[in-house]
């Protein structure tokens, strides 16, 4: 079973959560897909036992092959291949590596070179918690090669817990494509509610079945409760705001090692959540 | 010769855009019979690349000078590419300033991208 945590805006408690899960279920798995920033691991402090490179192709032009017939630019929405006038210039930081260029030449003149966009690390905390994360190199556009490459990675895995980027943009559509259940962790303050809608939008439109844990309440207001009562949406808990919490945090604590009560939270989402899934 | 101007509206008495790739739209002078069109950037919302994909845009209108505000690496390496020459309009208001500034030899050639580049409209 896979089951992502994410939140729309940042900060709301996903990887506090996604970890925490993860250290409350039996044989699960934690993948960080929040590859623009992974965090997960500070928290777990795995031992790394595998580093993978994760590398991305470009297309490289063969000048003897090619009449700069133009097909390859006119077919590139991301503007990486610009047929000039004496050569085809190649901004390969630009290319998405979905292989269209190489279809639509009629002369077989582009082959592929590869480049390393990032890492992924694979390791295991004191406690034998797997966690797999991805680190995307500065500058890269584009995280999802190596999203998809985590996916791959833990596809035969019993229970993964997938802490997913922040936002609705591409990398997230691809952390939670084919999960059984999404998570998402809001807060009740008018930008936590106002990303969640967005989160809740996308959800729908992917037919991927969640429900809501509202994180850090007592804060903000009550706009999170009514919208997911109107909308009949299911809060599986609810965290209460607690500056033991944040401090135990920022000093890279677990929390269910340290906060009394956290576990049981845990285990209550994880009960509901399968309980959810054994009722579809 | 033709002689694109980086503009924000139609026409010679437009303001020049302080863009290149994001320019909202290009001003086409065309020296030989003294006409001038303007074109809508069509590369302006581009998530990443406008600069090579504004080049393109230019090239297929015929131009062969661009006056620009600012000039990205990569817009520097495609304007290398399709072998066009592009100024430097400096302190120019409107178009037809950037032009007389041209038409006068008191522009400046740039050979090298002025900036480091922007990072797109991060829609990936």
């Amino acid at each position: 079973m896979n089951i992502a945590v994410l939140s729309g805006k940042g900060g709301t408690g996903k990887t506090t959560i996604a970890v925490n899960l993860a250290v409350n279920s039996k044989n699960a798995v934690l993948i960080d897909t929040d590859v623009e920033e992974p965090n997960s691991h500070i928290f777990l402090k795995p031992h790394i036992e595998r580093t993978y490179e994760i590398k991305k192709k470009y297309p490289v032009i063969d000048t003897v092959k090619c009449t700069l017939c133009g097909e390859c630019g006119d077919f590139c929405n991301y503007n990486a291949i610009l047929p000039a006038k004496n050569k085809v210039l190649v901004l390969k930081e630009l290319c998405h590596d979905c292989g269209g260029c190489e279809l639509v030449c009629s002369f077989d003149a582009i082959s592929f070179d590869k480049r390393d966009i990032g890492k992924i690390y694979s390791g295991k905390s004191q406690n034998d918690i797997p966690i797999i994360y991805g680190d995307l190199n500065v500058g890269e556009v584009s995280a999802v090669k190596i999203i998809e490459r985590l996916r791959e990675i833990v596809a035969n895995e019993e229970l993964v817990i997938i802490d997913s980027p922040p936002g609705t943009s591409c990398s997230t559509v691809s952390a939670v494509e084919e999960v059984d259940y999404a998570i998402i962790v809001s807060e009740p303050t008018p930008f936590g509610v106002s990303d969640m809608k967005m989160v809740v939008e996308m959800l729908r439109h992917m037919k991927i079945s969640f429900g809501v844990v509202v994180n850090k309440s007592g804060l903000g207001d009550n706009e999170i409760y009514e919208y997911c009562k109107d909308e009949g949406i299911v809060i599986l808990e609810e965290i209460i705001f607690d500056t033991e919490i944040a401090k135990s945090y920022a000093k890279g604590d677990i929390l269910s090692y340290k906060i009394e009560g956290y576990s049981e939270k845990m285990s209550s989402i994880m009960n509901k959540v399968l309980e959810s899934e054994n009722n579809e | 010769m033709r002689i694109a101007v980086c503009a924000k509206d139609e026409g010679l008495n437009s303001l020049v855009s302080d863009r290149f790739g994001r320019s909202e739209k290009f001003v086409i002078f065309d020296t030989t019979n003294q006409e001038y069109i303007t074109i809508e950037n069509s590369a302006k919302n581009e998530s990443g690349g406008a600069g090579g994909s504004a080049v393109r845009l230019l090239d297929k209108n015929k131009v062969d000078i661009i006056l620009v505000p600012e000039l990205g690496p990569k817009a520097m390496d495609a304007i290398n590419a399709y072998e066009l020459k592009v100024y430097s309009f400096g302190d120019s208001i409107t178009v037809e300033e950037a032009i007389n500034g041209f038409s006068d030899a008191k522009l400046e050639r740039i050979l090298t991208n002025t900036n480091d580049g922007h990072r797109g409209l991060r829609r990936v």
